[in-house]
């Protein structure tokens, strides 16, 4: 069974060693250099453009950041409803008709348990 | 190494001269090693280019001479295992492609039997690649790197950046499943004969 296996081992062994020669090294292309190039360049632009890209979306955002900042600064008037303070708003709707649910207990005592 | 630094640290300032000189000097090794990892003649100056074009966009980041040659290895192993990917996205290899007839003349052509040269090299070439089809393309690179570029394992660690033990249990494994791979065919082959 070793054996066997050791001569499948050094078939296999003399079959990748035919495959290095199987596969010679080719020669270059005459366009192998003026096509890396072509591709370097186009890489570079494809790059570039995408950098442009990228700056004019960080310029657009900060100038709708600057925008909104100064309209969110403008001063506005207001409507009535917002001039009032908490604490007026609290009393103009705490009207007599409403019981005053804080108002003191009152205890009245009776002498008749005695 | 091919090229001194100095030639490397011009490149890196973006001179493209320099950067030609580089490239000129190992283009032919890379197609070697490209040609025998894809094994398809008409992509190799493709992959070997993919090679060079990666090279040009990360040469800055390049610090010392020693590691250049090993730098260069990793990135064609990348671009063929790209490749590769690539390509078994669209046609799977797999062992029963591999005919009895293919095993046959491959071994045969392996003992020196020869019959017509050409003929002969692309069935070796079929053969080896349906068998390297039985192990996963990033164990198939490493296999060829070690058993048909011969580079020895203190290579394969600088280009891998893993310690010499892993590298072992990885070759190990992916040399078993392309014997075993390689024993069925060639039982296939016996039972074809015996017919």
């Amino acid at each position: 069974m070793n054996s066997m296996r050791g001569n499948v081992d050094a078939r296999l062994d003399a079959l990748l060693r035919a495959y290095r020669e199987a596969c010679p090294t080719p020669e270059p292309s005459a366009n192998f250099m003026p096509d890396l190039w072509q591709r370097i360049e186009s890489r570079q632009s494809f790059t570039f453009s995408l950098q442009r890209m990228a700056s004019a979306f960080v310029t657009a955002a900060l100038a709708l950041s600057l925008a909104l900042g100064v309209y969110m600064s403008i001063p506005r008037s207001n409507p009535a409803s917002y001039s009032q303070s908490y604490l007026e708003a609290l009393a103009d709707a705490n009207t007599l008709d409403i019981p005053d649910y804080v108002s003191p207990v009152r205890l009245e005592l009776s002498d008749t348990g005695r | 190494m091919l090229v001194d630094f100095e030639l490397i640290k011009r490149a890196q300032t973006g001179d493209s001269a320099a950067f030609n000189e580089i490239v000129l000097a190992y283009r032919k090794r890379i197609l070697g090693t490209i040609t025998r990892l894809i094994a398809r003649p008409e992509d190799v100056e493709d992959v070997a280019q993919e090679v060079f074009l990666r090279l040009y966009f990360s040469l800055d980041q390049l610090r010392t001479a020693e590691v250049f040659e090993p730098w260069l290895h990793r990135l064609t192993v990348n671009a063929a295992y790209d490749y590769l990917r690539k390509q078994r996205r669209r046609q799977e290899f797999r062992m029963s492609d591999l005919s009895e007839q293919q095993v046959m003349l491959a071994d045969a052509a392996a003992g020196g039997k020869v019959e017509h040269d050409e003929q002969r090299r692309k069935r070796v070439r079929e053969s080896v690649q349906s068998l390297l089809g039985a192990v996963s393309e990033a164990d198939r690179i490493l296999l060829v790197l070690k058993e048909v570029e011969g580079l020895s394992l203190k290579e394969l660690e600088k280009v891998y950046k893993v310690n010499e033990n892993a590298l072992k249990v990885r070759l190990f494994r992916a040399r078993q499943r392309v014997l075993k791979a390689y024993e069925s065919a060639v039982a296939r082959e016996a039972t074809g004969q015996s017919r």
